[in-house]
């Protein structure tokens, strides 16, 4: 995920000038001459300049030095900071289907073994931890966490 | 008087007792975990306030928040891994005191002179808050305008990144801001025809993404942090008279620096301990001790950052404008129970404002036996395997952002701010000025719009009373700062001291 200075500035370059575009064809308030458009025109316009700033290399000498990330091997380590983001994107598909427990112990269960957990810390986590977080939120916060296929006894 | 009666029956309900009770406990145990800071510990923290009574919902933010940024310095102390950015400063520092034999030192001077700093910075609260706001109330939207820039661009002068990046990821946030039709004109704009959308972005699920599940994600990516020794220590507080009588001075410049810095919209603890610590090193007599396990430096930063978390609530009670990240979900918390931020705050709700100072001198008080016991089962608790703590973490990730609205979408937007997050944090881009961005660009936006269509257009007025032309001055200050001091490196071809 270490990309260029060139090229985080340019997506800013290209983000900003998208924004500041799309702003700028919002329809206008009748009879005012400051409108939706202002605000985003505005933003816009900023991030392309500090977008194209930032791809020159200007200002980089503030920068502390980075401090080695000892990288892990392979391109497949570094797909696994996905996992993550992906589990939360499987909780928002699953966990009316499934049901919050099961979902909860699936997600648990996939940190753990990803992060190197032995079996025997990651089965009794998925077990415990889902319904531990369950009880909390759903007896004590009320919040109406799905049953799906597996409700809770309480 | 009466007030101040009311205010103590408010604090003393069983409810708020428990709350402060069970947030410290929390807060200490999630601050000194490496890499859980104090901001996540206090977001994560927010669908359980939901169902408490607005002083216990104040009260465990508060509460929270104090002992995580106290507890982070546990782990700086003996692993040398910051448990919160605010230790950051003085964790090499702290670290060699541990390796010279001293880390009960090192520790306790952590806890004595946060829980210092904390009571200062709470009487600067109690001493400062009415005064402003007596001064707030003739503000109109020229002063919030240059009020909430002030507090935007303070959020940029961070230690350690490039104020261009900060800069570009406070307008990424602004823009982040944008999405939805909260705009004075009530025009859905870039909501790509997802009705999801149309509320914009609340920032409960970007905090969560940004400071917890990018957490996430770099566990997935770095080793597991050294284990931490079983060690035995000697009295924690034993020498810390000795050392506030030694080093009074740098204690309270600390003290006052994080008080400044913390009313300054938009800079926070982290900012705070590093300009103490640099100041310590700077004016101390025995500069060249630092580095090696000298507790000069720990004393003033450790105050500092303290200082500067209670009276960062100071811009938030007064004008809604966050002090820093804390406190921006703070604010959030306070309009959810009622208790909307601005001057009259403390004329119509004087007893929850005294409550409030209560609960910060408490806070701090009860720091001290209880940052005690961490300490010493500090070595048990660093000793749980990161496998068993982040899959909790993810898990109350997903909970909590779906609980702040019932809204399966805020879970995918959690997640969607976990890799933003992740990314501009390895690029260089500072994720505090992002969320900054987003909390306060609604409110940015309505004083600039509002203030243009008062004045017709014209820029003039932004810069005619007399309030609004100081506020205006700071801004473009801290705006130029950076530049005037990239010149200064070219043009005299040296580096300032950062």
């Amino acid at each position: 995920m270490q990309l260029s200075d060139r090229v985080t500035g340019g997506v800013l370059v290209v983000l900003g000038g998208l924004a500041a575009w799309s702003g700028s064809r919002l329809p206008a308030v009748p009879g005012q001459d400051v409108g939706p458009a202002a605000f985003p025109l505005l933003i816009g316009s900023g991030l392309v300049i500090c977008g194209a700033l930032i791809a020159l290399g200007i200002g980089r000498s503030f920068e502390a030095p980075e401090e080695e990330v000892s990288a892990t091997g392979s391109r497949l380590s570094g797909l696994r900071v996905l996992i993550p983001p992906a589990l939360l994107l499987f909780y928002m598909l699953a966990s009316e289907p499934l049901g919050f427990l099961l979902t909860g112990a699936i997600i648990v269960f996939a940190v753990a073994v990803a992060l190197g957990a032995r079996m025997r810390l990651a089965v009794p986590l998925a077990v415990v931890a889902p319904a531990l977080v369950h009880l909390a939120f759903y007896k004590l916060l009320r919040v109406p966490l799905p049953d799906g296929v597996l409700p809770a006894p309480w | 008087m009466n007030e101040v009666i009311e205010a103590f029956r408010l604090v003393a309900a069983p409810d708020v007792i428990i709350a402060i009770v069970a947030s410290a406990i929390y807060g200490l145990v999630v601050g000194s975990l490496p890499g859980l800071s104090a901001t996540m510990a206090t977001a994560l923290l927010v669908p359980v306030t939901f169902w408490l009574s607005p002083i216990a919902a104040i009260a465990t933010i508060i509460t929270a928040s104090a002992m995580a940024i106290f507890s982070g310095d546990i782990p700086g102390c003996l692993l040398r891994i910051p448990g919160t950015p605010a230790s950051a400063a003085y964790t090499d520092e702290a670290y060699a005191m541990t390796r010279k034999g001293q880390p009960e030192v090192a520790l306790g001077a952590g806890l004595w002179f946060s829980a210092i700093g904390g009571i200062v910075g709470t009487l600067s609260l109690v001493l400062m808050a009415p005064l402003l706001a007596e001064m707030a109330l003739s503000f109109s939207t020229f002063e919030y305008f240059w009020l909430a820039f002030l507090g935007l661009m303070c959020a940029t002068l961070v230690a350690r990144s490039s104020p261009i990046k900060a800069i570009a990821s406070m307008l990424l946030g602004l823009l982040i801001a944008c999405i939805g039709m909260e705009n004075p004109a009530g025009t859905p704009r870039f909501t790509f025809g997802l009705t999801d959308l149309l509320g914009g972005i609340e920032p409960i699920p970007a905090l969560v993404g940004v400071f917890a599940v990018s957490e996430v994600m770099r566990a997935m990516a770095t080793p597991e942090p050294p284990k931490m020794p079983d060690r035995k220590f000697g009295s924690i507080l034993a020498g810390q008279w000795k050392l506030t009588k030694k080093y009074q001075w740098p204690m309270w410049r600390g003290n006052i620096v994080g008080v400044i810095i913390g009313v300054l919209p938009g800079a926070g603890a982290d900012m705070a301990a590093w300009v103490s610590y640099a100041m310590s090193k700077k004016f101390s007599k025995e500069p060249e001790k630092f580095g090696t396990g000298h507790p000069e430096g720990l004393v003033e930063a450790g105050a500092s950052n303290n200082a500067s978390l209670a009276s960062g609530w100071v811009p938030s009670l007064l004008f809604g404008i966050p002090g820093d990240t804390i406190t921006a979900i703070a604010i959030g918390v306070l309009y959810m129970k009622g208790l909307n931020p601005g001057p009259t705050l403390f004329t119509e709700n004087a007893r929850s404002m005294y409550a409030l100072y209560l609960i910060f001198i408490i806070a701090n008080i009860i720091m001290i036996p209880l940052g005690i016991v961490m300490i010493r089962i500090a070595s048990k608790v660093l000793r749980a395997p990161r496998a068993s703590i982040m899959p909790v973490i993810l898990l109350l990730c997903a909970v909590g952002a779906y609980a702040t609205g019932n809204n399966l979408f805020s879970v995918l937007l959690v997640g969607v701010f976990g890799i933003l997050g992740f990314v501009m944090e390895r690029n260089g881009y500072p994720v505090a000025a992002l969320v900054l961005g987003i909390v306060m660009g609604t409110m940015v936006e309505q004083n600039f719009i509002t203030s243009l269509i008062k004045s017709d257009g014209d820029v003039m007025p932004f810069f005619e009373r007399p309030v609004s032309a100081v506020l205006a001055a700071m801004t473009i200050g801290a705006l130029l700062w950076p530049l005037g001091v990239w010149i200064w490196n070219r043009t005299g071809g040296r580096r300032l001291p950062a």
